[in-house]
């Protein structure tokens, strides 16, 4: 069965790419554009990571980091950024930090030894 | 007198005696010379010792017991030094041995002479002592009371001196105007003065009063201290001075009585003061005068004194130019239209503590544009340091604050943009990828996929520069009488394709008839443009309902023609409603620049409109906007 993962961004251009990259590498994904449906998902979906976005209308990303980290079941997910504003500080414990626009191979390096 | 028994002596002495200058009184024994004597009073005697009936001893004893002062020289034979010694004792000044040497009679006269002179003088001397005294001391209660007058001169100078320092608030004129002091006594005899009429009219103390001044006030009869002596009465003339070094200068002499305890005029004091000196001191206060009066008018800011009402008691002339200025208004009237007083007002504050402060206010001038300013104050005492009005100034920073401004949105524009930049190259990047590997999957639903991905991007990347080119462009302001409902066709037109296409009516409501107005079509078109998108967007977030409308419609309102775009879409809560038109501010995450309805504001300000924004969430929002149908100002 696939590892799976969760993408978070508001720009759907974004998502549809990131899924792309994703599944062409052998992974599930599921997408959501706002940080309340994430959270909804990822109770839902228990999925193996999480593709953050910082900058989202309403909540933004820490903010769900937060809410996240507050449920046991889920907290230990592992998230990586993906944003174009400098949020190194915001996300604690992100597994990494990518700024867009972004290397694909990269990506799906950080992502192959995050979760294999 | 000669007084001796032998009538050869009596002669030859008598006329030795006469040729020495004296006047000689002759007697044969003692009896006769003391009754001589006791009748004629003569200052010296000379008399032999031995005589009958009298001798010379007893004679001696009996004209010193008489007249001390008379001196007595006596005439002895060879042998009678115990006489002679006997003689001195009685106190005889002398004595001289027959036969009589002239030089030895001489020199014991001489020593009788200067006997009576110094005895004389003595009780000279003795009997003035008293008149001595009394002189000497009137004398000296005259040089105190000279010196007590001077330093009183002196007092009174500089005390006027420090009541003019006092007066002008510390500027020190009166020290430089030559103020000439001078006390007179009824003799009209000046008898003191003070330093600067020392210096410049020499020391004339002893002097006549009337000496230093030509004209009237230069007799003797109609000096202004002979007037005040006569009168009593403090005087007050004009007069020309004399200096020492024979130049002459007009002046104004005043004069005061000063009484004794019996009322009497005692002294004058005469003050004179060089009216050249007072007329070029005038000059120069009336310059500086003037040349506060410039700065006050000239200064590049709003300045006004105001009373604890805030009534406006003085303002500048940049003040009267730009504002409805009367005097005696209310402040937070003229500056604010308001009713009552601002609150935070920094004068209010200055009257409370007495220092300055600051404050920042927008305030409408004349012209009805607004503008910022910073506000100063400072409080203005009178003599007794109470604060009964405070000064104003208020600096115009409009410009320094749009400047402000437009530096602070250029930093956030940039940050902003270049986030914008990622994110739309990132898309990029997903659209490419996607075409890319659907190429190479062969898969064409992919391929679509990346293109559409890659055509939207496009459009905003559009969208973005455009906006940004807006806003980075001065772009001139050229109002021109529009049609408005061609005008509405026009802009419904331009955004009905784009509205239809995402499943939302838009609906026109034009009333006909509203004739022309005056503004930059171009520009409000984008800014009508930017708001019918918007409802657009909200229409499409909301998932609630199922279908959407935007209505479009144009009234008149008098004067003024009205734009509504109405839309049933998501709705704004409060916050996102109050920061609208805030620069950079979007709702729409990475699809909006945040720079729309910050122009679309100011596009309507430059018209001299206003937009107005009703809303609530989830229920769609209300766009009024107006712009009157002429320009004003």
């Amino acid at each position: 069965m696939p590892k799976k993962i969760l993408i978070i961004d508001d720009d759907p251009v974004i998502v549809k790419y990131l899924m792309a990259i994703f599944s062409d590498n052998g992974y599930a994904t599921c997408s959501a554009g706002s940080s309340m449906e994430g959270l909804d998902l990822v109770k839902k979906e228990k999925p193996d990571l999480i593709c953050l976005d910082i900058q989202m209308p309403g909540e933004w990303g820490p903010r769900f980091y937060r809410k996240l980290r507050k449920d046991k079941e889920v907290k230990d997910i592992p998230i990586i950024v993906v944003s174009g504003i400098d949020g190194d500080h915001a996300v604690k414990n992100a597994v990494a930090f990518v700024k867009k626009p972004f290397d694909p191979e990269k990506l799906i390096g950080i992502v192959k030894n995050t979760i294999g | 007198m000669l007084v001796d028994d032998e009538e050869g002596i009596r002669k030859v002495l008598g006329i030795s005696l006469t040729d020495l200058g004296y006047q000689v009184l002759t007697a044969e024994n003692g009896e006769e010379a003391l009754e001589i004597f006791r009748r004629e009073n003569p200052p010296i005697v000379l008399t032999d010792i031995k005589m009958p009936v009298m001798d010379g001893i007893e004679l001696l004893r009996k004209i010193k017991d008489e007249s001390s002062d008379t001196e007595v020289i006596m005439i002895t034979g060879h042998g009678d030094m115990d006489l002679a010694i006997k003689s001195l004792k009685y106190r005889a000044i002398d004595f001289v041995t027959k036969p009589i040497n002239d030089d030895i009679l001489e020199i014991a006269l001489g020593r009788a002479h200067e006997k009576i002179h110094m005895r004389q003088k003595l009780r000279g001397y003795t009997e003035n002592l008293e008149s001595l005294v009394q002189e000497k001391s009137a004398q000296l209660v005259e040089i105190e009371r000279q010196v007590a007058v001077g330093q009183a001169v002196e007092g009174l100078a500089s005390m006027l001196r420090n009541l003019a320092g006092d007066l002008e608030g510390g500027l020190t004129y009166f020290n430089e105007m030559p103020c000439f002091v001078s006390i007179h006594n009824p003799k009209l005899k000046v008898i003191a003065v003070n330093q600067l009429y020392r210096d410049r009219l020499g020391d004339k103390v002893g002097r006549n009063s009337w000496e230093v001044y030509g004209d009237k006030a230069g007799t003797r009869s109609q000096c202004p201290v002979a007037e005040t002596f006569k009168t009593g009465k403090g005087q007050r003339t004009r007069a020309s001075i004399k200096y020492a070094d024979d130049q002459e200068a007009p002046v104004i002499i005043h004069t005061a009585p000063i009484r004794n305890q019996s009322k009497e005029v005692e002294l004058v004091v005469e003050i004179s003061a060089d009216i050249t000196e007072v007329n070029r001191l005038q000059e120069e206060l009336r310059q500086t005068q003037q040349r506060y009066q410039q700065l006050f008018d000239e200064v590049p800011c709003y300045v006004s004194l105001q009373d604890r009402q805030y009534r406006l008691l003085a303002t500048n002339r940049r003040f009267n130019d730009d504002f409805d200025v009367e005097l005696g208004a209310y402040c937070y009237e003229v500056y604010k239209h308001r009713d009552e007083p601002c609150p935070n007002c920094p004068v209010a504050k200055t009257f409370e503590d007495g220092r300055s402060h600051q404050s920042e206010m927008v305030v409408t001038p004349k012209s009805g544009e607004q503008c910022n300013v910073l506000i100063w104050t400072a409080p203005i005492r009178d003599a007794d340091g109470e604060i009964t009005r405070v000064m104003e100034m208020s600096t115009d920073i409009t410009q320094i604050r749009e400047l402000q401004d437009h530096l602070s949105s250029l930093g956030l524009k940039i940050s902003s943009i270049s986030h914008g930049i990622k994110s739309l190259l990132t898309g990029i990047d997903g659209g490419v990828y996607l075409v890319e590997s659907g190429l190479t999957k062969d898969d064409p639903d992919r391929v679509k996929e990346g293109w559409d991905a890659v055509k939207t991007i496009v459009q905003r990347i559009r969208k973005l520069v455009l906006n940004i080119l807006f806003f980075a462009k001065e772009r001139e302001f050229k109002p021109e009488a529009t049609d408005v409902l061609n005008f509405a066709y026009d802009v419904a037109a331009s955004v009905e394709s784009k509205i239809n296409a995402a499943g939302v009516g838009l609906d026109r409501d034009f009333d006909t008839g509203q004739g022309e107005v005056q503004m930059d079509s171009g520009v409000v078109r984008l800014a009508l443009i930017n708001i019918l998108e918007n409802a657009l967007d909200a229409c499409l977030e909301d998932t609630a309902k199922k279908s959407h409308r935007i209505v479009f419609s144009v009234k008149r309102d008098k004067n003024k023609i009205v734009f509504e775009v109405k839309d049933n879409g998501i709705g704004m809560d409060r916050e996102t409603r109050e920061s609208l038109f805030t620069l950079f501010f979007s709702s729409k995450g990475n699809k909006g620049t945040g720079l729309g309805l910050f122009i679309a504001n100011k596009i309507v300000a430059q018209h001299g409109g206003k937009i107005k924004v009703d809303s609530k969430p989830k229920r769609g929002s209300s766009f009024m906007i107006t712009i009157p149908m002429k320009l004003t100002g």
